[in-house]
């Protein structure tokens, strides 16, 4: 029996156009793709407010050796600063003896300024080592 | 960097999870050559012998051998860029971006310009509509933001720089006024402690009403619009007015928290209060009919869905007894308002004597009382009282009432020490539930001052 098939797909809710076969993938990709509208471009702001100015600090002239020098040794309170500084201390006792450490701890939270420190090493010390904790 | 510039060599010893964030800090504070030795993370784990060995060891950046390298810091001459003075301008980015829609929602994505959802691209015009919410110039200057004051650069923004990432977050303009609000407070949403900080904002007054806030079902979830938009436009603009939120330079929370998305904004149900009991922003100093913005900064919340067989009040002193988090000292109750009239009906007549009552009531578990009073515990073990007689108690409950504002250390001690535990009353009374976290208040500002 002769199937019509044009009438079978119409009957099953399918485009008879199917039948024309569908064209191979190669020629697919040599056909160009029917021009669309250009999407329109925005100008939109800049979200980001402003940060400060930075301004150079030089950093501070370098010692020409620690013998004989005194290295205060600054916790700034976190747990564990001051059992590592600790150590350094031992370390400087038992390499360099003629290295004076002094431990102290850093008044206020981790970012506040401590003058009272700043006036001691400024008076009695030569060098820094601060250790933030964690 | 304070003894640097007062002349003495320095040796900075941070740990190599901070290593971007220590390198940052240094160039922003203008030193960015600044000799940083770095160590092995974490440190605070490690026994004596344990970080003597680290001494010994490497630098895990430079892999020098870290006790000459430390030495070296503080002794090895200075190059001509160490010495370098002048200014650099941080680079922003140009003024306006173009592109396809699909384009700029990456390039905004991309550059951390928001919470990485889609934005409302704040085109000029879309920002011109928005700064119709306020009277205020555009280029009014309105504060500084930074990520945490005082180790992170403090950035300036104007009424216009709101007004962009409102539209981002997609305020309408009548909410813009409430934006501005929390941005002048220079709280940031994102804090960059390690401890993944939440913060919560919460509305009082007229506008909750005028800009249709939901304080009833579902108070602190995503049901309303001005609820939604508002909490995130608090993350969207401390990143871009802060500097906020870059991982491992600005943001260093380990877990993070989801709450940063949305910053639990809240308005409060005061049409349901009962009687006597006064608003939030009433309690710290407005008039009722002012509009209030009031930040709040904690960790967590627990929901707490429980039929106890004694009253609510009852139950959450219990609760504050063993509640503990990073916090130990601060709490913020948020109240249905049936377990607030409930209190009420017990006798509490307003949320002052409900929160002096959980502040003298409430306990201290033995382990926790302990654990965070060292001292303490020495001189139980030395026969010292009241601590020895705590010491007898074994692991029960030490009457040491936690909930109360202290000083700072070393600062005399308040004969009046004043509650630390906040009461919010919000919730649409579907039952009989509440929620208790270790939330403090910071500060509150006026909205009627932005329209």
């Amino acid at each position: 029996m002769k199937i019509n098939r044009r009438k079978l797909l119409s009957i099953l809710g399918v485009s008879p156009a199917i039948l024309a076969g569908s064209p191979a993938l190669g020629d697919q990709k040599k056909k160009k793709a029917p021009p669309t509208a250009v999407e329109a471009k925005l100008e939109t702001l800049n979200p980001k407010g402003m940060p400060p100015a930075v301004q150079l600090v030089p950093m501070a002239p370098r010692l020409d050796t620690l013998d004989g020098k005194t290295v205060f040794l600054v916790s700034d309170g976190f747990a564990g600063a001051d059992r590592f500084l600790a150590q350094i201390a031992i370390w400087f006792q038992k390499n360099m003896p003629s290295v004076k450490t002094v431990y102290r701890l850093k008044a206020g939270s981790y970012f506040d300024d401590d003058p009272k420190l700043m006036a001691e090493i400024k008076a009695s010390g030569n060098a820094m080592i601060m250790a933030y904790g964690h | 960097m304070q003894v640097e510039k007062m002349g003495f060599p320095t040796a900075p010893l941070v740990t190599i999870a901070f290593k971007d964030l220590a390198k940052s800090n240094a160039a922003s504070r203008g030193m960015p050559l600044e000799r940083i030795c770095f160590l092995p993370h974490p440190m605070t784990n490690k026994s004596d012998e344990e970080m003597y060995k680290v001494l010994e060891g490497n630098d895990p950046i430079t892999n020098k051998p870290l006790m000459p390298e430390m030495i070296a810091a503080l002794t090895q001459p200075l190059t001509a860029d160490e010495k370098k003075t002048g200014t650099i301008s941080p680079d922003i980015g140009p003024p306006t971006y173009v592109g396809t829609q699909d384009e700029l929602q990456r390039l905004y994505c991309d550059n951390n310009l928001t919470d990485f959802m889609p934005i409302i691209l704040p085109t000029e015009e879309k920002v011109q509509a928005m700064l119709k919410g306020t009277s205020h110039k555009p280029d009014e200057v309105i504060g500084k933001l930074s990520a945490a004051q005082g180790a992170q650069p403090s950035w300036s923004f104007t009424v216009k720089h709101v007004a962009i990432n409102a539209v981002m977050a997609g305020a309408s303009p009548e909410y813009l006024p409430v934006i501005l609000a929390i941005s002048a407070t220079g709280q940031p949403a994102l804090f960059s402690s390690t401890s993944s900080f939440s913060r919560m904002v919460m509305l009082n007054g007229p506008i909750s009403d005028q800009i249709k806030m939901n304080y009833g079902i579902g108070a602190m979830g995503p049901f309303a619009e001005p609820n939604a938009v508002i909490g995130r436009a608090w993350t969207i603009l401390s990143k871009n007015l802060g500097g906020c939120g870059v991982p491992g330079l600005s943001y260093l929370g380990t877990l993070g928290s989801n709450f940063n998305y949305n910053n639990l904004c809240i308005a409060e149900t005061e049409n349901r209060l009962p009687d006597g009991w006064k608003p939030f922003h009433v309690q710290k100093g407005f008039k009722p009919d002012e509009s209030v913005v009031s930040i709040f900064s904690g960790w967590s919340l627990n929901n707490v869905a429980w039929f106890p067989n004694m009253p609510y009040h009852e139950l959450i002193k219990n609760w504050l007894t063993h509640f503990f988090s990073f916090g130990t000292s601060a709490a913020t109750l948020l109240l249905d308002p049936t377990i607030a009239r409930e209190a009420k009906e017990k006798g509490f007549n307003s949320k002052e004597e409900l929160s002096d009552y959980w502040s003298k009531e409430s306990k201290t578990p033995a382990w926790l009382y302990w654990d965070t009073h060292q001292p303490q515990l020495k001189q139980a073990q030395a026969g010292v009282e009241p601590y020895a007689s705590y010491l007898k108690m074994g692991d029960g409950e030490i009457p040491f009432q936690r909930f109360y504002r202290r000083g700072r250390p070393g600062a005399p001690p308040d004969p009046n020490p004043k509650s630390s535990i906040e009461v919010i009353v919000l919730g649409g009374e579907t039952n009989t539930y509440w929620a208790g976290g270790d939330f403090s208040y910071v500060t509150s500002a006026s909205i009627d001052k932005w329209r």
